[in-house]
């Protein structure tokens, strides 16, 4: 368990990310926390994609509903593909994670969408989705570098893991001293006014974070969490501005927009809990309907290359391969103590989660 | 002869089309809205369900308790200052009189979301400038603003609210000639009384009115609740509106039920309003002379100047300015004096380097363009023939025409959603959608414009045309359109700028391809992107401010003062 990255961590994490490539280790530590290991897929993968990239030309563009980052991290990966496969435009939505599903069910209900490559930051969309027979069957090449319990996240090969990214305490450095050291620690009554956070019915990130919090500390936390007054916005990255501003001091944001702004300058840091960071599979599937399958194929077949992962940890995203280095200041998966919940809890939990914190937030 | 009849009868059949073309953006959508609120959502039964879910729950009842309270303090701040503002500027012998007129209108056209998000960077009780200053100036915990409140969002909206009974109480008193005020200062009334007892009565219905349309107003908006009430943990109807749509797991029809009373009591309202109105006009277009005398304020003169720039700072001059210092630093966070923070790094981005901001200001002008000329066309045809009383139950048509007025933008958006984003008509995802919502949602302006203009034009010179032949169709383009150029030109113009900042109904019914500035600058502040926030309102503001001064330059000013 890592209290405070250090630069020594970094330098560590460099060789861990060899170890990590093998897997060697993780497996255990994923599988009790419920990554599904199942088989690579295996049927074989053609890694030539001048076919697809020819017919995604002539489908000219993607569609790619996103919550896995915020937007200007989005345009930098829109922009990486863009690049790599000129003639193929990339419309980009950011939006947080439950205002895109809801998006997705009204279209869905009213028999189209635009919507080629859906990824959410909340696993309990998918099965739903597959229920209904919205998404797609497909097998992207090189998703065998992903770390190796995240290589299948669905046995069925309709969605697979497209972001990785956690839920930590995030503090202000120059007027928090000693940060918080857990979710607990949060309900201490020295935060009152000084909290402030994302919502569970519009983000993905808080939903997983809300619902985590419930399952360990029951329906409590969150009375106690209200007693301390915490500002409520929409996106966990609401969280990071609003301490970046300094308009609050502490509260439960992501990794990587907070190490964004703090590789800004800005005075802001995380803080991984001992109480377990949530770790967030965000994953991507592609829409059975979609008008334009091979530019979507084509656009995630790209999320598992290098050009890909480099460019999340530009912009301070965790990368997807095992074998591109993550950006400083976030240990390897093996030495954070996380949490992650499993896909048929957040199914059911999140709406359950969203409903319990409006009644008792008030919003 | 077969050929003038076909005439005739296509002529019949543009009638028709406008008529039709009222049925489906105005009638169609608000039945859809009706349907679907006592509609069960998986097996499609009537049932009341939706209203006893909206209904019965403290937390949904809470945001219609508040929504009351916003309004009623909205309105109330607004008459308050929009009066004596109004008498100032047009009664007395304040000097910079004209000043203060421009700096209304300025903040007329300006939306009061972005006056919002200006307010947060001034007023947000931690980061905010005016309570940093506060801090520096008499140290402590904390500084005394929090625009995060419903106080807060009281105050921002009711700045906004103000030129709403401005404009209504100075048209008002510069109509009123002096004579009343006169006849009672012979019988030895002072000044203050008779400005008190004389001219405030006689004012008193454009104020009421002014109330009126300011509660309206409050009670409709989504923008500043949405960005000031919801991280302060207070809703009103329309943020929960917003929720009950945007959130998961959405509720259409319970969207729709919920959004039932919003109608019912803004419909009531505006009956109210309109009683008022009428009588307004009344008293002041007594079609007498009269002398318009001002009032002498003697060594009060400079202080009431100070007071009387006392709003349009708060909504114009510090707002503007923080927008514009927001925008121009690479990192907010960093503040205007970091080196090498200063600019225009955003404006670079949001026209030339970002696709979605480029193409979203393409889209608000092209949809907000092809609104406005929508609801020109329908609104002229539509008020054509109520004037002419070309067919029984025209007075149902203008009814129509007008019914788009008393419905929320929100409301309306839900209703559009319900009726169009499934065959037979399948708008939803399309451009469609948004260029009929606008042209709907304003169409009221554009009828009521037309039909002004209308009633003003004898119908002789149509009627000589028609006895030397001319069908109707001809007549009215190649006689009465010319003549009525200019007015329409104007009422294209009353629909564009409204459309082009038009957020409520976007917010609902954009895509991601189909985009505009509002919508953009919506999503941009859930993700903490005040520099882009700043940077596309500043934009888009920069365009309706070049569009009203072309207006004003080319058609006068009764175009900018009309609304």
């Amino acid at each position: 368990m890592e209290e405070r990255v250090t630069r020594r961590d970094f330098v560590r994490l460099a060789s861990g990310a060899t170890a990590f490539a093998a897997g060697g280790g993780l497996g255990a530590l994923l599988e009790a926390c419920g990554g599904s290991a199942s088989q690579a897929p295996s049927k074989p993968v053609e890694k030539d994609v001048t076919k697809l990239y020819a017919a995604a030309r002539k489908e000219g563009s993607v569609t790619w509903w996103t919550a896995h980052y915020e937007q200007s991290a989005a345009e930098t990966m829109a922009a990486a593909f863009k690049k790599k496969y000129s003639g193929v435009d990339v419309n980009l939505l950011r939006q947080t994670a439950q205002v895109l599903y809801t998006r997705l069910q009204n279209d869905l209900k009213a028999g189209q969408t635009e919507c080629d490559v859906f990824a959410s930051t909340d696993e309990g969309h998918y099965p739903p989705l597959k229920k209904a027979g919205a998404l797609a069957t497909f097998t992207p090449p090189d998703v065998d570098l992903l770390p190796r319990d995240f290589q299948s996240l669905d046995p069925d090969h309709q969605y697979y893991l497209g972001a990785l990214g956690f839920v930590l305490i995030n503090y202000r450095t120059d007027k928090v001293p000693t940060p918080p050291k857990s979710w607990k620690d949060l309900l201490d009554p020295q935060w009152k006014g000084k909290i402030t956070t994302g919502h569970p019915g519009f983000s993905g990130y808080v939903g997983n974070w809300v619902l985590a919090m419930i399952d360990k500390y029951g329906d409590s936390y969150l009375r106690d969490l209200e007693k301390n007054g915490p500002k409520i916005n929409r996106s966990i990255n609401d969280t990071v501005t609003d301490i970046v501003q300094g308009e609050r001091q502490v509260g439960a944001g992501p990794d990587n927009f907070s190490l964004a702004k703090k590789a800004q300058g800005n005075p802001i840091d995380i803080q991984f809990p001992t109480d377990d960071a949530i770790l967030i599979g965000g994953p991507v599937g592609i829409m059975k309907g979609s008008q334009r399958p091979n530019a979507a194929q084509l656009f995630v077949n790209f999320m598992y290359s290098k050009e890909y992962s480099e460019a999340l940890v530009s912009t301070s995203n965790y990368p997807l391969r095992a074998d591109v280095k993550p950006v400083a200041g976030t240990p390897s998966l093996d030495k954070i103590k996380w949490h992650r919940n499993k896909v048929d809890r957040l199914t059911t939990g999140v709406p359950e989660a969203i409903q319990k914190w409006r009644e008792i937030m008030g919003v | 002869m077969p050929a003038v009849a076909w005439r005739q009868q296509a002529g019949w059949l543009v009638w028709i089309a406008a008529a039709l073309v009222l049925l489906l953006l105005v009638l169609v959508p608000l039945a859809w809205l009706a349907l679907t609120s006592v509609q069960d959502p998986t097996t499609g039964a009537l049932t009341l369900r939706n209203y006893a879910f909206a209904f019965s729950k403290r937390i949904y009842l809470e945001p219609i308790l508040n929504s009351f309270k916003l309004a009623a303090a909205v309105a109330t701040i607004a008459v308050l200052v929009g009066t004596p503002l109004a008498w100032v500027v047009s009664r007395t012998d304040m000097p910079g009189r004209w000043l203060i007129r421009p700096l209304v209108l300025a903040a007329f056209v300006t939306p009061s979301f972005l006056g919002a998000n200006a307010w947060i960077f001034l007023a947000a009780p931690n980061s905010g400038w005016l309570n940093r200053i506060w801090l520096a100036l008499f140290h402590g915990e904390q500084g005394p603003f929090n625009v995060f409140s419903l106080q807060g969002a009281i105050f921002v909206i009711a700045l906004y609210s103000i030129p709403y009974t401005f404009t209504l109480v100075s048209g008002t008193l510069e109509l009123m000639s002096s004579e009343l005020e006169d006849a009672a200062t012979t019988l030895g009334s002072s000044n203050w009384r008779t400005t008190w007892q004389i001219t405030l009565p006689l004012a008193l219905p454009a104020i009421l009115s002014g109330f009126l349309l300011s509660f309206l107003e409050a009670l409709e908006l989504f923008g500043p609740p949405a960005f000031l009430l919801i991280p302060a943990r207070q809703q009103v109807m329309t943020t929960q509106l917003y929720l009950f749509f945007s959130q998961f797991p959405p509720q259409l029809e319970v969207a729709a039920a919920y959004a039932m009373p919003l109608l019912l009591v803004t419909i009531c309202l505006l009956f109210v309003q309109r009683r008022i109105l009428g009588r307004r006009r009344f008293v002041t277009v007594s079609g007498k002379g009269g002398v318009r005398r001002r009032t002498r304020l003697g060594p009060w003169r400079w202080p009431a100047l100070g007071l009387a720039l006392i709003p349009p700072a708060l909504s114009v001059i510090l707002p503007y300015g923080a927008l514009l210092l927001v925008s121009l630093e690479h990192v907010w966070g960093k503040g205007p004096f970091a080196p090498g923070n200063l600019t225009g790094y955003w404006y670079r981005w949001a026209i030339l380097d970002n696709a979605t901001t480029r193409e979203a200001i393409l889209h608000s002008l092209e949809y907000s363009a092809g609104a406005a000329t929508i609801a020109v066309i329908v609104a002229t045809l539509v008020a054509y023939m109520v004037v002419r009383h070309m067919v029984p139950l025209t007075s149902l048509l203008g009814f129509t025409a007008m019914a788009p007025f008393v419905v929320p933008g929100i409301v309306l958006a839900i209703g559009f959603f319900a009726a169009y984003s499934h065959p037979p008509i399948l708008l939803y995802g399309t451009a469609g959608i948004l260029i009929a919502a606008y042209a709907t949602r304003f169409l009221p302006i554009a009828f009521s414009n037309a039909s002004g203009i209308l009633r003003g034009i004898n119908v002789d010179l149509e009627n000589a045309a028609r006895t030397l032949g001319a069908g109707r169709i001809h007549t009215l383009l190649s006689v009465t359109v010319p003549l009525l150029r200019t007015g329409l030109l104007s009422g294209w113009l009353l629909v564009f700028i409204p459309a082009l900042r038009e957020l409520s109904a976007s917010v609902f019914l954009f895509t991601p391809r189909t985009q505009v500035v509002t919508t953009v600058i919506f999503d941009f502040s859930d993700a903490g992107n005040y520099e882009a926030v700043s940077t596309m309102g500043v934009l888009m503001m920069l365009i309706t401010f070049l569009i009203v001064v072309v207006a004003y330059r080319f058609i006068g000013r009764e175009v900018t003062r009309a609304r």
